[in-house]
């Protein structure tokens, strides 16, 4: 998670840097010790320092990492012929490095030479069997080919072992969403929300996976999940203002015709709905009008 | 005693200053010579993999609260049952851990390497310090100590009527061995510092028990009260847009 006071600083510095301010150096140290990912800024202000042998050489051992991160940003752009320059630098400074090696396979993965790169991620792995790097780079890799099962087959059995890394599961859990696998998307959600029990964003996610599973329980949980991503965000989510009305809506209808001693109070999505109007009121009153009749059409 | 002793300012040109170079030199060369022998041990398989497990369940415990209760049922049977849960340590294992530590062959490797690199130049500068320096004062100190001192900074002296202020040379390499630290952060680098006290403090934490984690957690998840927040929420939502709204 990046904090905003962080982000604040790299945006200041990124404009900075592109009015030719000076400061390119702090920049690329602060997107590299963040992990953001502007590979295209990293690439033109990278190279603009690598390319200058006097500011190059000031940089003393830190200039192999510059020399990584560029490598890196430059297969994301697709500059495949600087990315190979770069690593070629790396590879005659450290040899059989294996940081080096991961560079290189990730090249070849980035060419689209896919039999390769699987051979050369598996030889690393067997050296070391515990680069995380690697594991989420096979992942990855299958994703890009279209191979999504392969995709979840090597997730579960990274996340069997790192079980604690949230973002392997939000992937996973945005995989089985894509494959309309909801109950292990569930699953994967409430993992998150335990890791992160105060991001609204993954109570908002859980919501909609539960909302769209249906049935009178999940509903039921998702409007409260709903409601949970409306204190958390202080009323200021749009997505979830409206669950919460499309939730009341489908208990009523899944609630015909019965006892009505167990229905709850009506008040939250009347408060949701009038907040809504509010809100397209200010911001977009053009749309209003569809706001007011899809309230309508859902009864309330 | 009434009258001072006087020291030969040889003492102090011969024994006092090399006595204190050679120690800080000898810091200097053990750093480097630790540094090449320390060998990049990969982490094993089954620590790693306890280490997320002890995260994993620590997060449940933590945002217990935040999962509908059957959600939280499976996982803390998934997590603590006594057949194959990920927390649960069978019996006989637990008691075995240690000993397999120490039949591991790499474990006791590194062990003799740090071992080695500590006691050797040790050793060596201790009999050196012996052999040419033993039995006279080599310093004074600047005020009066009581008695107590008389051990540490006499060290290799039997005269118990010379004033606890004078410092004989072997106390005077003591005081070297143990009071370095703060220079070699200075010259190594803050982390690198490693003087043989804090040596001595990690070679007695060995033999830590890894499974002691696990079912300390086992314990923790095994005792929480399940109550879900979520039904809660519904109502501070409301309040949250009333507040929205009005």
């Amino acid at each position: 998670m990046v904090s905003k006071t962080d982000e604040a600083q790299v945006n200041r510095l990124e404009n900075q840097v592109d009015n030719g301010g000076g400061g390119a150096w702090e920049y690329l140290c602060l997107v590299r010790k963040l992990k953001l990912r502007r590979s295209d800024k990293v690439l033109k202000h990278g190279l603009s320092i690598l390319n200058d042998p006097k500011k190059r050489s000031s940089l003393g051992p830190d200039e192999w990492t510059l020399y990584e991160q560029v490598a890196i940003a430059a297969m994301d752009c697709q500059c495949l012929d600087v990315a190979k320059d770069c690593i070629k630098t790396l590879q005659k400074r450290f040899l059989e490095s294996k940081r080096v090696g991961r560079l290189e396979a990730m090249l070849l993965e980035a060419k689209g030479s896919w039999a390769e790169a699987e051979k050369a991620y598996t030889s690393l792995l067997e050296d070391n069997p515990f680069d995380q790097v690697i594991h989420k780079r096979r992942a990855a890799m299958a994703k890009a080919q279209g191979n999504i099962l392969g995709a979840i087959e090597w997730l579960n059995k990274y996340l069997e072992i790192f079980m604690a890394d949230h973002d392997a599961w939000r992937e996973l859990a945005e995989i089985y969403v894509s494959l309309q696998m909801y109950k292990q998307a569930a699953f994967c959600y409430e993992e998150l929300i335990l890791s992160q029990p105060t991001n609204p964003l993954y109570h908002l996610a859980y919501a909609d996976v539960l909302y769209t599973l249906g049935g009178l329980e999940n509903i039921q949980a998702a409007k409260k999940y709903y409601a949970s991503t409306v204190d958390l965000t202080g009323g200021k989510n749009t997505r979830a203002l409206l669950g919460i009305c499309l939730c009341t809506s489908a208990m009523g209808q899944l609630t015909k015709g019965r006892n009505k001693e167990d229905k709850e109070s009506p008040e939250l999505q009347i408060l949701a709905a009038t907040a809504l109007e509010r809100d397209y009121k200010q911001r977009a009153p053009t749309k209003l009008s569809l706001l007011t009749s899809t309230l309508r059409s859902l009864k309330l | 005693m009434a009258e001072d002793l006087v020291l030969d300012t040889a003492i102090r040109d011969w024994v006092l200053i090399p006595l204190s170079v050679v120690m800080v030199l000898i810091g200097v060369l053990r750093y480097f010579v630790s540094k090449l022998m320390r060998s990049s041990q990969s982490p094993d398989a089954k620590i790693v993999k306890e280490g997320q497990i002890i995260i994993r369940a620590r997060n449940l415990r933590a945002g217990a609260n935040f999962i509908p209760p059957k959600s939280f049922r499976a996982r803390r049977v998934y997590f603590s049952n006594e057949e194959n849960g990920l927390l649960y340590v069978p019996k006989g294992q637990a008691q075995n851990a240690q000993a397999q530590m120490f039949s591991d062959p790499n474990m006791a490797m590194d062990m003799m390497k740090k071992n080695l690199s500590m006691i050797i130049p040790q050793t060596l500068t201790f009999a050196w310090v012996n052999f040419f320096f033993s039995g006279f004062v080599a310093a004074k100190i600047p005020f009066p100590l009581t008695q107590r001192f008389r051990s540490m900074l006499q060290n290799g002296i039997d005269l118990s009527t010379v004033d606890v202020s004078y410092v004989s040379s072997r106390s005077w390499y003591f005081l070297n061995l143990f009071g370095l630290r703060g220079l070699f952060s200075l010259i190594l680098g803050e982390e690198n510092a490693m003087d043989d006290t804090q040596r001595m403090m990690q070679m007695s934490g060995f033999g830590f028990d890894p499974t002691k984690g696990l079912s300390a957690e086992k314990d923790g998840l095994d005792i929480v009260q399940h109550e879900w927040a979520l039904p809660k929420f519904e109502q501070r939502a409301e309040a949250v847009l009333r507040k929205l709204v009005s």
